[in-house]
């Protein structure tokens, strides 16, 4: 769910450039353009006058992966000497925007958002960023740091982990269930890259590469029955978590779950985790490491404050969690800091985009930005 | 192994018309699986067809696109129609129709009722039906089914080739063994007769070498059988002539002793010993200057003692005549010297005592007789054999009945006439 959450906002901020253009200050960069990579040694600027040492967080829900946000966001400010504030808008976009504008009074430093709707906030976090502050951003514009997760290469991620499993483990041969995802074409890349993982093995066979009605488990389940009923004996099953979770439901109810199939999912869904902890069918699960890049959000954040460059755009690196390191990567989600300040650790999950400082602020982002642009 | 060969070629006759009837069989399930594959294929193809051209119409909205449509409508119905007919039955197949007779026509019915409704000009009730999604949902889950199908044919007809194949191969395989087996059999009876040939050439050679081995043993042994016989002839020879010269010499101390003595009886004792002497040593005498010592030609030596008894009783001034009549006749020698002395006795006596003073005429006769016997008679016309005792000294009658006995012998003496004739029944058998 967290994808297409990313995408969900990026569409929404379209609407958000035509509006901010309205206000006064810099339009920022409004045509898609191809950042290089972040360079650290950068020359400082001048740090931003007249504003609080406070890391501000508009949330817009409570679930799982927000929540990680903020733990990294909040523990970032915290060994940075920053106070860290948290508004979460329970999904009403009128919320956050009221609560955007009362960090803008407040004068904050810091601004991390999730917007509920990016083409309502879209203007407001203009202003923050007019008023030179740091403004970063889970995936839709504007932004001084936008963070995004590419979408192909979470798809390859599973198609790959999916594709080294039917090789090494089913004899190079399987049948395999694509649940994709019509409502949302955006996430077709990650159902391209999936394609594209299993053209590598030629005895794997797509027997079904269908979306269900609903993207929850209830549709995964339903689709799932549906297939079965064309092909009784499947191996892999590939999707969001949710779906490919409803369909493991399907397979038990249909007694045709198996320990040797290979179930995986997109998200990090801790029901997917729990599952793939038992060692059953559930092999992997793609995750993003919320608590990393919020982290490292809050990171640039303090460095903004200080006057130093910080990265214009950021991926949050999917990470397929198998039971061989799902220990590893919950170490990791707990304790952020280290990870952030071991480079090549941080690289694991992270990689930079771009330079900007409170001088050059008038480059921040304004157009959907993503890696995989080409 | 002739009969491994006959099994081996009746193995694969056997393989041979077995296969020829799977192939029938597979050429039938692949003939049906191949309609299958095609109705499905048909079907699909038939589907989106009907959607591309009601989707370039929605989009374009000029009628020309639909140009295809209901004939694609109506191939997709009959295809379906001929699917139901070729699925086998199955629980998943009965499913899988069941579910298609749902999505097909509410398929179609989506496209007719989008067509229908931008006939109208209602576009936004055309991209609301549009947008629901719902037409390539129906599309996607009538491909998965179709898809299924498909590869259930597919598979058929792969595990059908398959099956054709490892049955080809089997038979090759059948074939080259029975083959191998074949020529192994062939080249086996050949090596068998081959070595048989041989064998029988050895054994021809061997059997060859002990022929030309036991021939000149033989021959070798002959000769020296002959060389002994030879000798051992030649030592008979000399025994008999040296019994014969003695015993002659016998009879002539006899004579000269005879000649000395003036007593009547006592010279007619050793005349008629002489007598018997000679009869003796003429049997030897036939022997030394015969071929075989074992038989005595009785023609010829009694004719030799008959002369020598007459000449002798000439020589005492008798003065009846001998004839004798003797058969061919072989006996062995010590028989022939017992009927040497037997007719010497009888002759003598014949010469002596039937015929005291007036000549007469003695007859000799030898005869084989029917029952394998023979018989030896002296006749003569004389005054006949008196009844009383023996004239002489009754010597000579001993010594003829024990002669006679001691060849099983049977002496009768029968008045004849005037004279008298004594014969002797013997047996004529040269084994006795």
């Amino acid at each position: 769910m967290t994808g297409w959450l990313f995408i969900l906002a990026g569409l929404a901020a379209l609407q958000g450039v035509e509006r901010a253009a309205a206000q006064e200050g810099p339009a920022g960069l409004t045509k898609p353009v191809i950042l290089p990579q972040f360079e650290p040694a950068k020359p400082r600027c001048n740090a931003p006058p007249d504003l609080g040492k406070i890391l501000a967080f508009a949330q817009d829900n409570d679930r799982k992966f927000m929540q990680g946000v903020a733990s990294g966001l909040q523990l970032a400010a915290k060994d940075r000497g920053m106070e860290f504030r948290l508004a979460r808008a329970s999904n009403n976009p009128a919320r956050m925007i009221e609560q955007i504008k009362g960090f803008l009074t407040e004068k904050v430093g810091a601004l991390v958002a999730a917007p509920v709707d990016a083409a309502s906030v879209a203007p407001f976090l203009q202003q923050v960023i007019w008023s030179g502050a740091y403004v970063g951003t889970v995936v839709p514009p504007p932004a001084v740091t936008i963070l995004n997760a590419p979408q192909y290469l979470t798809g390859k991620v599973l198609g790959d982990e999916a594709a080294a499993y039917i090789k090494s483990r089913l004899n190079g041969k399987a049948k395999v269930v694509l649940l994709t995802h019509d409502s949302l074409q955006f996430l077709a890349p990650r159902f391209t890259a999936m394609r594209d993982s299993l053209k590598s093995i030629p005895g794997a066979l797509i027997v079904a590469d269908i979306s269900p009605l609903t993207v929850d488990e209830a549709g995964g389940a339903e689709m799932m029955r549906t297939i079965l009923v064309a092909n009784p004996d499947v191996d892999v099953v590939l999707g969001a978590d949710t779906v490919v979770l409803g369909a493991l439901a399907a397979l038990r109810e249909a007694d045709k779950a198996r320990a040797t199939q290979f179930l995986g999912g997109i998200d990090g869904e801790p029901a997917a985790v729990d599952e793939i902890k038992r060692g059953g069918p559930y092999k992997a699960s793609v995750s993003l490491a919320s608590p990393i890049f919020g982290y490292a959000m809050g990171q640039h954040a303090a460095d903004w404050l200080e006057g130093k460059s910080i990265p214009q755009a950021m991926d949050i690196l999917p990470k397929a969690l198998k039971i061989e390191n799902l220990a590893q990567y919950e170490a990791d989600t707990a304790d952020p800091a280290s990870v952030y300040q071991d480079g090549g650790r941080r690289e694991e999950y992270l990689r930079m985009y771009g330079n900007i400082c409170y001088d050059t602020r008038d480059q921040y982002l304004n157009f959907p930005w993503s890696s995989e642009r080409r | 192994m002739l009969a491994i060969g006959f099994l081996t070629l009746l193995g694969i006759v056997g393989s041979t018309a077995w296969l020829s009837e799977k192939s029938s069989s597979y050429f039938d399930e692949s003939n049906r699986s191949r309609s299958l594959r095609a109705a499905a294929v048909e079907l699909r193809s038939a589907l989106q067809s009907a959607e591309s051209s009601q989707r370039g119409y929605l989009v374009g909205g000029n009628e020309i696109y639909l140009a295809p449509y209901d004939a694609a409508k109506a191939q997709a119905l009959a295809r379906f129609d001929r699917l139901k007919q070729l699925l086998p039955a199955s629980s998943q197949n009965v499913a899988m129709i069941t579910r298609l007779s749902k999505i097909i026509p509410e398929k179609i019915s989506e496209m007719d009722r989008t067509i229908s409704l931008k006939l109208d000009l209602q576009d936004s009730q055309v991209g609301a039906v549009f947008r629901s999604n719902r037409g390539k949902a129906l599309m996607d889950e009538a491909n998965l089914f179709l898809s299924s199908i498909i590869r259930q044919a597919d598979d058929q007809l792969e595990t059908l080739l398959n099956d054709q194949r490892r049955n080809a191969t089997l038979l090759r395989l059948a074939t080259i063994i029975g083959g191998l087996v074949i020529v192994l059999v062939v080249g086996g009876a050949t090596l068998t007769v081959f070595r048989y040939a041989r064998e029988v050439s050895h054994a021809r050679n061997e059997l060859n070498v002990l022929n030309l081995s036991l021939e000149d043993r033989v021959t070798r042994r002959t000769a020296q059988l002959a060389e002994a016989r030879d000798r051992a002839e030649l030592l008979v020879a000399e025994v008999n002539h040296r019994v014969a010269n003695s015993l002659s010499l016998v009879a002539s101390l006899v004579r000269l002793q005879s000649n000395l003595i003036t007593d009547r009886a006592s010279k007619e004792a050793l005349e008629e010993t002489e007598a018997r002497i000679l009869a003796v040593a003429s049997v030897h005498k036939r022997l030394y200057s015969g071929g075989d010592a074992r038989f005595v030609d009785l023609q010829e030596y009694l004719s030799s003692v008959l002369d020598n008894v007459e000449a002798s009783m000439r020589g005492q001034g008798h003065v009846a005549s001998l004839r004798y009549e003797l058969e061919p006749l072989k006996l062995k020698t010590d028989s022939s010297i017992n009927l040497g002395v037997i007719v010497t006795e009888w002759v003598t006596n014949a010469f002596k005592y039937a015929y005291p003073d007036k000549p007469g005429e003695v007859r000799v006769r030898l005869r084989r007789l029917s029952d394998g016997k023979a018989e030896l008679a002296v006749e003569d016309d004389g005054i006949g054999r008196a009844e009383g005792p023996a004239k002489g000294t009754g010597l000579g009658s001993r010594i003829v009945s024990a002669m006679a006995r001691s060849i099983g012998g049977n002496v009768e003496y029968v008045a004849a006439g005037k004279g008298t004739v004594a014969r002797l029944a013997f047996s004529a058998s040269l084994e006795g």
